[in-house]
């Protein structure tokens, strides 16, 4: 017998080739620390702990359905709190441990970092997903439970735990803890919300039919933009300012709206497209109106080549000056979709398409806020900065917004109000449904404070836009 | 950011070979500034380092070092001005500078959960390493800096001078040409600062250039061929350590240790040419003699013991570089002007 003890240490080359080369650096190094944490491994005991507990639960009992509940509990809780909830230091964790520097002096770009560390969580999760499958396939055998529509849920938890885990690391690279845990928590109840709803929709109806297919189809889109975006948003923010993320950001923000265009083709109902295309564009826009200035003179290389090339860089290239062309954009192909799904009638614009108008002024709560920061925070650089100064400067706005309507509610005197604070857009919306403004008035107030939100922060930073021309210019 | 950004423009087809400076310099730093809120962090400084030169960086805190070997290792970005390593310019091609560089920051970055082999492995593979290249890559380093016995230990369980070996190693996994190294021996104590500034010999010798920032003028005296001090953004003199030892004074101070008392030394320093008694010790004195050249030094020696003095010891004073540091800042405060050499 050999002494174990004497086995011989495993050498350097054998430790370091424990995972292919062909895989992420970064997706290596998240797993090697990701499994060594507490957290992991408490979840992962807990987890297992409390499945047995509900099949003995089950056992005691055959047929009856209460352990249900706690079953779904202990999976949600797990899949859709604990696992996202991991990278919610992802990005900034490397700012506090003075690593980023280090790691953005290697060949992994911003993108690369933010992906690996999303694979490696979710590796980690698909993980806790597994390990729920047997347990699952024995409450099956225990009777009383649709293995199917099981499957189903415990698939929209993992889509779930996928988008989840994308906002918590996306909306990491903020450092100030409020601010990050504002986003997270906002963009949390909004994704439940509209978590719940779809998965009654698809649930609740005890069989996919047309809509049912429709709202999966909407919702992997959007899950799919959703976990995009969030990855390109930290990415871009950890990213130098001599990367582009831009592009890829903004046309793949105009793809997915393209692709939720065409279930209006297979005859889907235009409400939920129409919701879905809002809130990509949307986002996108809220995202490009908030890049930062980068440098120029490296990121215009790639514009400078062609006529073409250079048109679509107004739209295309990063930072907020070419932002706004993008919002002209999406605002474009926004209203685009609205005529193509039969929503405008171009017989008599003004009267008949009042909806329409509502929203064209609700395109300019995206700008509004730009205007503020540019005219009292001319000299900002920071990315983190604008876009938590813009988050703020909506929140106030919302907030001063209600208090107006119920004051003026309260005295019964609209148009006063609404006049003396006319330039900011969400008082114009409640305008529209509360006083006798004139549409075509309100269209020119509409257009102006558009062109106002678009000119002020142009001309504050004339000499960046001069500098942008400058570089755009074709090559000797 | 850009607001401010006035830099070279590259033009359509331009590679870093077709727009590089001047190649036998390692380092190129023309005019730049940085301004942070209307503050100017470095304030049009220029400056050049040559292939295999070790230079030190010294300035007090807050006097513009790190951000000017920040935006070097394309860490950050000029308001106006050109920086090139290598030839290169940092802004336009920072993914080609940063081959050639290996940056070391004043508090070096760790992980937890994390062993000193998976760090190092962590790096190669992120600068591209595969296979047995990155296997043999790791192994040099480690035993370069003497590493491989804790190749198992969890990082944050290492002391603060093993985790800049750790850093070191770090910064040269790629065999970088230049190396930037901020402030590297702070908070180490003195069995790790000498380990470190072994190491630092090392790649010297073997032709590396080095850039380093210290407050510990001593040393950097001891291994750098150059200092550059730099003070509120803008640098004040660029010269050797000797160079600043000298100073500008035109006498030489010399301690003398007798067998006798001091006052032997004094009555033959009154006869003799050239030399005037500053001060008495126990064995000996201080004299001072009215020239800097090593001839009429030597002479002097000479004469002090043929003249019957019984000289056990024969010291020459030099400035040290902390106080060459104080003058310096002290003439810019008298003139108003940087003295650039």
């Amino acid at each position: 017998m050999s002494d174990p003890s004497a086995a011989e240490p495993i050498s350097i080359e054998g430790r370091v080739t424990d995972f292919s080369p062909r895989l992420s650096p970064m997706l290596v190094k998240e797993l090697r620390q990701g499994m060594r944490t507490k957290l992991f491994s408490i979840a992962f005991i807990l987890l297992h702990t409390f499945m047995i507990f509900c099949l003995l639960a089950a056992l005691s009992n055959p047929g009856s359905n209460d352990s249900d509940g706690f079953f779904w509990f202990v999976i949600v809780s797990v899949l859709l709190f604990v696992q996202p909830l991991r990278g919610f230091n992802a990005l900034s964790s490397e700012y506090q441990l003075n690593t980023m520097d280090l790691i953005q002096l290697t060949k992994l770009n911003g993108w690369r970092i933010t992906l690996g560390k999303w694979t490696a969580l979710n590796a980690q999760g698909m993980l806790f997903l597994s390990g729920v499958l047997p347990y699952l396939v024995i409450r099956y055998f225990l009777g009383n439970v649709n293995f199917v529509l099981d499957l189903v849920a415990l698939g929209l938890i993992g889509l779930g735990s996928i988008f989840s885990t994308a906002i918590t690391i996306g909306c990491s690279v903020f450092q100030n803890i409020i601010l990050r845990g504002a986003i997270v928590v906002g963009m949390g109840i909004a994704f439940t919300v509209l978590f719940v709803v779809v998965t009654e929709t698809i649930l609740d109806r005890g069989g996919l039919g047309s809509d049912q297919w429709t709202a999966i189809g909407l919702l992997f889109i959007g899950c799919a933009y959703g976990c995009f975006f969030f990855l390109s948003f930290g990415a871009s923010r950890i990213a130098p300012l001599s990367e582009n993320h831009a592009t890829r950001k903004r046309l793949v923000a105009l793809l997915s709206a393209s692709l939720c265009l065409g279930f209006l083709l297979i005859g889907a109902d235009s409400s939920p497209v129409i919701i879905t295309i809002a809130l990509i564009l949307g986002t996108a826009c809220i995202d490009a109106l908030t890049e930062p200035l980068p440098v120029f003179s490296r990121v215009l290389i790639p514009f400078s080549k062609n006529p073409l090339t250079r048109f679509l860089a107004f739209f295309l290239s990063p930072g907020w000056i070419s932002g706004l062309g993008f919002f002209l954009i999406c605002s474009l192909s926004y209203f685009g979709s609205l005529y193509f799904a039969g929503w405008i009638d171009t017989h008599d614009f003004l009267n008949k398409n009042e909806d329409v108008i509502a929203q064209l002024c609700g395109c300019n709560l995206f700008i509004f806020p730009l205007l503020i920061i540019h005219i009292f925070f001319p000299k900002h650089t920071s990315a983190h900065f604008t876009f938590a100064i813009y988050s703020g400067i909506q929140a106030g706005i919302g907030g001063i917004t209600i208090m107006i309507a119920a004051i003026a509610s309260a005295i019964g005197r609209w148009e006063d109000l609404i006049y003396s604070l006319i330039p900011m857009p969400s008082v114009l919306l409640v305008a529209y449904g509360e006083t006798d403004i004139e549409r075509p008035h309100y269209v020119i107030l509409t257009v102006t404070t558009t062109l106002l939100c678009i000119l002020v922060p142009l001309l504050r930073h004339r000499d960046s836009v001069k500098e942008f021309f400058l570089h755009l210019k074709p090559s000797i | 950011m850009s607001e401010t950004l006035d830099t070279a423009e590259p033009k359509e087809g331009m590679t870093p070979e077709s727009d590089q400076g001047n190649v036998q310099l390692a380092i190129e730093v023309n005019n730049l500034s940085r301004r942070f809120n209307g503050v100017h962090a470095v304030n049009g400084i220029s400056f050049s380092i040559e292939r295999g030169q070790v230079v030190g960086f010294v300035g007090a805190n807050g006097a513009g070092k790190t951000t000017t070997m920040r935006i070097l290792a394309t860490l950050d970005y000029p308001s106006s001005g050109e920086a090139r390593v290598g030839g290169i310019n940092v802004i336009d091609y920072p993914a080609d500078v940063r081959r050639l560089i290996g940056w070391m920051p004043d508090h070096y970055g760790t992980y937890r959960n994390m062993t000193v082999l998976e760090y190092l492995d962590f790096f190669a593979r992120a600068l591209g390493y595969k296979g047995q290249d990155r296997v043999d890559r790791i192994v040099e380093v480690m035993e370069f800096t003497d590493l491989t016995s804790l190749s198992d230990r969890l990082i944050d369980q290492l002391s603060k001078g093993m985790g800049q070996r750790l850093c070191l190693g770090r910064a040269l996994l790629h065999d970088p040409e230049v190396l930037i190294l901020d402030e590297p021996a702070a908070g180490l104590d003195p069995k790790a600062r000498v380990e470190l500034k072994h190491l630092i010999r090392i790649l010297a010798k073997e032709g590396k250039t080095v850039f380093i920032s210290s407050h510990i003028l001593s040393e950097l005296g001891e291994m750098c061929d150059s200092l550059l001090f730099i003070n509120q953004g803008e640098i004040i003199h660029h010269g050797s350590a000797e160079s600043l030892k000298q100073g500008s004074s035109v006498s030489t101070l010399i301690e003398v240790q007798l067998g006798e008392g001091p006052e032997r030394l004094q009555e033959w320093a009154d006869l003799a040419p050239h030399v005037s008694f500053l001060d008495s010790a126990k064995s000996g004195g201080r004299i001072e003699i009215d020239s800097t050249e090593d001839e009429i030094i030597a002479t002097v020696l000479r004469r002090m013991i043929t003249d019957g003095l019984s000289v056990t010891g024969f010291h020459r004073e030099e400035r040290k570089l902390e106080d060459a540091f104080i003058e310096i800042l002290g003439e810019i405060e008298n003139s108003g002007t940087p003295i650039v050499s």
